[in-house]
C-alpha cells in the first residue's frame, strides 16, 4: 500500500464574513481551491493532465449546506469552480463537525490502495448566512435532533455544558473551581495563540483570564449550563483545502520533505448524550471512544504521546478540549487540569495544543475544521507555520469530533 | 517590553479618549485613570468603555477622575495619553500640568491629528520632550488597529523603539511610524480621495451629485463604505478640519483636491455635520410608524431627496463577477468600459495608487506604510493590493499614463512606480459585491 503524503493546501481568512462581502459558496470555493492548489504546488493544467488518466479525485467535507445555503450535491459543485474539474471524480462526505476528517479518510484510502495519485480535500461551511440562533438550531442536527435539538435554544452549548457537569460527576475528587479555572485558562490560551495566526477569526479580539472567569456577566453571558460565551468556539465562514498524494506522485515529481499521514483513528460513540455517558461507566475516561480513537492512531503510527510535538484539538467548547487532554495521554483522566496549570499545553509548553488558536481562537467553520487542523499540522511539521510555529515540531496529532463527541477522528502527521 | 502598569487618559469623555482607555485597560492590562472635566460625565462614560472592548473584566481597572486630581493621576502613571480638544491653548495648559507631575521614566503622548506634534512637544519643558510622542489611533480602535506613531526631533530613539514594540505586541496595534506632517499618512491619503469625491459630487451635481459619486465608488471598488458615506460618518466638521489643515500646510501636486466645496462649508455652518447630528450629506428620515427613509442632499436644490437607484452597467457587471469570486472579470469590466461612470471610477482608483506612493514618500518611511494605514485604518483595499488587483487585467503604468495625463505631467511616475512591490494584503477581501446572498 502507498504511503499518503500531504502536499500542502490553504485556508481562507476566518475573519471574513462572506455574506457581508456579498459573496456565496461559488466565490468561497473559487478562492479556497485556487489558493489550496497553489499551496500544494499544483495548477489547473496539472489537474487536467492528471484527470486525463483518472489519477485525481476530490473529497468535499461539509456538514449542512442544505440549511445554510440551500444547496446539496456538493461534490459535483466543484465543477462550478473551474472547468478543470469536469470529469474529476468528486463526492461530499458528512459527519457533522468531523465532515472534513471523513473526507480526508476517504481520500487517504483511495491513495493507499492506488486508485488515485492525487486527492484534493475541500472542507467548507458558510455559517453567517443566518442569525446565530437559527444557525444554532441547524447545528442541532449533529445531535439526535428530534430528542436533543428540536425546539431547544442553542442545543450544542447545552450538551457541552452537560459534558462539564458529567466530568465533575465522574471525578468526585475534581474540585469544581479548579475545573472551571482550567476551562477559563484553556479559553485564554486559545485566544492568545490566535493572536499569532494571521488567518484566525479572533486575532483582534480581547480575552483575559479575568474576563473568561467572569461568567454570567453582560459581556460573557452563560450559554449552556455552567459554560459562558468565552468557553465557546465561534460562528465562522471559511474553507480549508489540503492536497494528498501517493508515493508514486512524489517520486514522479521529485518532491521532497513532505509529511505523511502516519496513522488514524475513527470511532463512533452512541449518538444520544445520555447513552454516551451511560456507556462510560466502566471506563476511566469521560469520553472512552475519543480515547480509543487516539489509541488506534498511536497503534497505527507506531508512535506514542512522547513522540508528538504539537496537537490540534476540537475545542468546540472548553469542556471538549479538557476531555481531549487525557484522551491524547497528556494527563491522567480526571487530572487534566495539571496539563493546563503546569503550562504543558501552552504555546511555549512541551506539548502545545492548538498553536493555531483552535476552534475558539482560529474559528470553526464546521465542515472545514478537520481540513484546517490537518493543514495546520502540515504547516507545523514542515516549519511553515510562521509566527505560530512550534519550534522543531516533527510529529503532530489532531482530534476532530462530530456531534457531542459522537464521531471521533484522529490523524497523526509527521515527516518520515 | 515596556512596563506600563498605570495610564492616565485625559479627555476620556470624547469618543477617541474613551475607546483608547479601553485599549489600555484590556490589551494593555493597565489601571487607567479616566480624566475628564466633568466627573459625572466620566462616570457615565465608563460603561461605554467596557462595551467598546466587550469585557466587563476591565471595569475595575477604569478609575474615574476629573481635572482636580490630574497631577495625582499623572504622578502614578507610566504613560499619560492626552486626547483633548484640538486647540493649542488647551493642550498647552494640560502640558504644563502634566509636566509638573510626570515621573522621569514616564511617557507622554497625544492623540492629536490636527496640530503639529513638534509644536505640542514644545509645550513641555525640554527635559521631558524626549519622552513625548504622537500616538494616533483610528475609530473604533477595537476593529481598526492602525496606530500612527509620530516621533519629533526631540524624541528618545531607544524609547521610541520600545514604545513601538509595546503598541504592537502588547496593545495589538498595527504601528506605522510617520513624520510630523499635517494629518499624518492615513488621513492624508484617505481624505485626498474623499475630498476629491466631494468635489466631483459638486461637478456632477446635475447627474445627482452625492449619491451619483457614491454609487460609482461603492463597496465593489474595494472599501466597506462609499466615500461620502464615510465623510458623513466621520462628521463634516472633522472632515473640514482635516482637509483645511492639509491645504494650508502642505503643497503637493494634489493641492487643489483638498479645497472643500462651498456647499459643504454651508452644511457645516448650518450645523448639518453628518450622522452625529441626524443629517449632513445624507439624512435618515424616521417616521412615527417606525418606517425609515434614506435621503440625500441635492446640491442643486439645497434640499434632501430620495436616493436615485443608479444601476450603471459597468458597476452591475462588476458586482455580479465579485459575487462569484471572479475578480479578474470584474476588473476587466472596469478597465474596458468607457462610459463616463467607469472612467471616473477607474481614474479615482488609479489616482489613489499614485497619491499613496507619493504621500508615503513624504510622510512615511516605507512603501508598506501606505498599505498598512489604508488597510487597518480605513478598511480600504490598500494601494499596493489595488495595484496588484488591476495588474491581473492590465499594465497599470500604461493605464495610469493613459488615464491620468495631467498627474503624469506633475509627478515622476517612473520613480514612484519603482517603489511598487507585492502587497502583504489580499485584495479579494476588500472588493464586495454589495449584494444580498443566501
Amino acid at each position: 500500500m502507498s504511503k499518503v503524503y500531504i502536499l500542502g493546501g490553504a485556508q481562507t481568512d476566518f475573519e471574513r464574513n462572506w455574506t457581508k462581502e456579498g459573496k456565496g459558496m461559488v466565490a468561497l470555493l473559487k478562492e479556497a481551491v485556487a489558493d489550496g492548489l497553489e499551496g500544494a504546488g499544483l495548477s489547473y493544467d496539472d489537474l487536467k493532465e492528471l484527470n486525463a488518466d483518472n489519477r485525481v479525485a476530490c473529497f468535499v467535507g461539509n456538514f449542512i449546506a442544505e440549511k445554510y445555503v440551500d444547496q446539496g450535491h456538493l461534490g459535483a459543485f466543484l465543477t462550478e469552480v473551474d472547468p478543470a474539474f469536469y470529469g474529476v471524480p468528486s463526492a461530499r462526505y458528512e459527519a457533522a463537525c468531523a465532515s472534513a476528517s471523513v473526507a480526508i479518510d476517504a481520500a487517504q484510502t483511495k491513495i493507499k490502495v492506488g486508485d488515485y495519485d492525487v486527492a484534493i480535500v475541500v472542507g467548507w461551511e458558510l455559517m453567517k448566512t443566518v442569525e446565530s440562533r437559527v444557525g444554532g438550531d441547524f447545528l442541532g442536527r449533529a445531535a439526535f435532533y428530534e430528542r436533543e435539538g428540536k425546539g431547544i435554544d442553542l442545543p450544542f452549548p447545552k450538551l457541552f455544558g452537560r459534558l462539564a457537569d458529567e466530568t465533575l460527576k465522574k471525578y468526585p475528587d475534581l474540585d469544581e473551581n479548579r475545573y472551571m479555572d482550567a476551562l477559563a485558562k484553556i479559553s485564554v490560551i486559545n485566544y492568545g495563540n490566535a493572536k499569532r495566526n494571521p488567518l484566525a477569526q479572533t486575532r483582534k479580539w480581547f480575552m483575559s483570564y479575568e474576563q473568561a472567569s467572569m461568567r454570567g456577566t453582560e459581556t460573557n453571558p452563560l450559554v449552556g449550563g455552567r459554560l459562558a460565551v468565552s468557553d465557546c468556539s465561534q460562528v465562522t465562514d471559511g474553507a480549508a483545502v489540503v492536497v494528498l498524494c501517493s508515493e508514486r506522485f512524489v517520486r514522479e515529481r521529485g518532491i521532497e520533505n513532505k509529511p505523511t499521514i502516519r496513522g488514524f483513528g475513527h470511532r463512533t460513540a452512541p449518538m444520544l448524550f445520555d447513552k454516551k455517558m451511560a456507556d462510560n461507566a466502566d471506563s476511566l475516561f469521560v469520553l472512552p471512544w475519543t480515547r480509543q480513537a487516539c489509541l488506534d492512531a498511536y497503534r497505527r503510527s507506531g508512535l506514542d504521546v512522547d513522540d508528538i510535538d504539537v496537537f490540534e484539538t476540537h475545542d468546540c467548547f472548553t469542556s471538549s478540549e479538557y476531555a481531549a487532554i487525557s484522551a491524547f495521554g497528556l494527563a491522567e483522566p480526571g487530572k487534566e487540569y495539571e496539563a493546563v496549570e503546569s503550562g504543558l499545553i501552552a504555546f511555549n509548553g512541551d506539548k502545545p495544543i492548538n498553536p493555531s488558536g483552535g476552534l475558539i481562537g482560529c474559528g470553526h467553520p464546521v465542515g472545514a475544521s478537520g481540513a484546517r487542523m490537518l493543514l495546520d499540522l502540515y504547516k507545523q511539521v514542515t516549519g511553515t507555520a510562521g509566527d505560530y510555529q512550534v519550534v522543531g515540531a516533527q510529529n503532530g496529532m489532531m482530534l476532530n469530533i462530530g456531534g457531542s463527541a459522537t464521531t471521533n477522528y484522529v490523524f497523526i502527521v509527521g515527516i518520515q | 517590553m515596556l512596563k506600563i502598569n498605570t495610564v492616565t487618559v485625559i479627555g476620556v469623555t470624547g469618543t477617541m479618549g474613551a475607546n483608547i482607555a479601553g485599549i489600555f485597560a484590556s490589551f494593555g492590562e493597565a489601571k487607567v485613570y479616566c480624566v475628564g472635566r466633568d466627573i459625572e460625565k466620566v462616570r457615565r462614560t465608563i460603561p461605554r468603555i467596557v462595551k467598546s472592548v466587550k469585557a466587563d473584566a476591565i471595569s475595575k481597572k477604569l478609575i474615574p477622575a476629573d481635572f482636580s486630581t490630574l497631577e495625582e493621576c499623572v504622578r502614578q502613571s507610566d504613560l499619560v495619553f492626552e486626547s483633548s480638544k484640538e486647540d493649542i491653548d488647551v493642550k498647552t495648559e494640560i502640558a504644563e500640568r502634566v509636566s509638573s507631575a510626570l515621573q522621569p521614566h514616564a511617557i507622554s503622548g497625544t492623540g492629536s491629528s490636527g496640530l503639529s506634534i513638534t509644536r505640542i512637544a514644545e509645550c513641555y519643558p525640554e527635559a521631558l520632550r524626549g519622552h513625548f510622542f504622537g500616538i494616533h489611533m483610528f475609530n473604533p480602535p477595537y476593529t481598526l488597529p492602525l496606530c500612527e506613531l509620530t516621533p519629533t526631533v526631540y524624541s528618545d530613539k531607544a524609547l521610541q523603539a520600545e514604545l513601538k514594540a509595546y503598541l504592537s505586541e502588547k496593545l495589538i496595534r498595527t504601528v506605522v511610524e510617520v513624520k510630523d506632517s499635517p494629518a499624518f499618512l492615513g488621513n492624508r491619503i484617505g481624505f485626498q480621495f474623499i475630498n476629491e469625491t466631494l468635489q466631483y459630487a459638486q461637478r456632477y451635481k446635475d447627474n445627482g451629485g452625492i449619491d451619483y459619486i457614491d454609487a460609482l465608488l461603492g463597496s465593489f471598488t474595494g472599501r466597506t463604505m462609499a466615500p461620502l458615506v464615510t465623510s458623513d460618518f466621520v462628521g463634516l466638521d472633522v472632515h473640514k478640519a482635516i482637509v483645511d489643515n492639509i491645504y494650508e500646510n502642505t503643497h503637493d501636486y494634489a493641492h487643489e483636491t483638498f479645497v472643500l466645496p462651498d456647499f459643504v462649508t454651508r452644511l457645516v455652518e448650518a450645523g448639518k455635520l453628518g450622522r452625529k447630528t441626524g443629517g449632513g450629506l445624507y439624512q435618515l428620515v424616521k417616521y412615527d410608524n417606525g418606517l425609515k427613509r434614506q435621503t440625500v442632499y441635492d446640491i442643486n436644490t439645497g434640499l434632501y431627496r430620495d436616493l436615485i437607484p443608479y444601476a450603471f452597467p459597468f458597476a452591475e457587471k462588476m458586482k455580479k463577477s465579485i459575487a462569484e469570486g471572479d475578480y479578474a472579470r470584474a476588473f476587466e469590466r472596469l478597465v474596458n468600459n468607457r462610459s463616463q461612470e467607469a472612467e471616473i471610477c477607474l481614474s479615482f482608483l488609479l489616482k489613489y495608487i499614485v497619491y499613496s506612493l507619493y504621500a508615503t514618500r513624504e510622510v512615511g518611511y516605507t512603501i508598506e506604510a501606505a498599505d498598512d494605514v489604508m488597510a487597518t485604518g480605513f478598511n480600504w483595499c490598500p494601494p499596493l493590493a489595488m495595484y496588484q488587483a488591476l495588474s491581473i487585467v492590465a499594465d497599470v503604468p500604461t493605464l495610469i499614463r493613459e488615464r491620468l495625463p495631467e498627474i503624469c505631467g506633475s509627478v515622476d511616475l517612473d520613480e514612484l512606480l519603482a517603489d511598487v512591490k507585492p502587497s502583504r494584503y489580499d485584495y479579494r477581501i476588500y472588493f464586495k459585491s454589495g449584494r444580498k446572498m443566501r
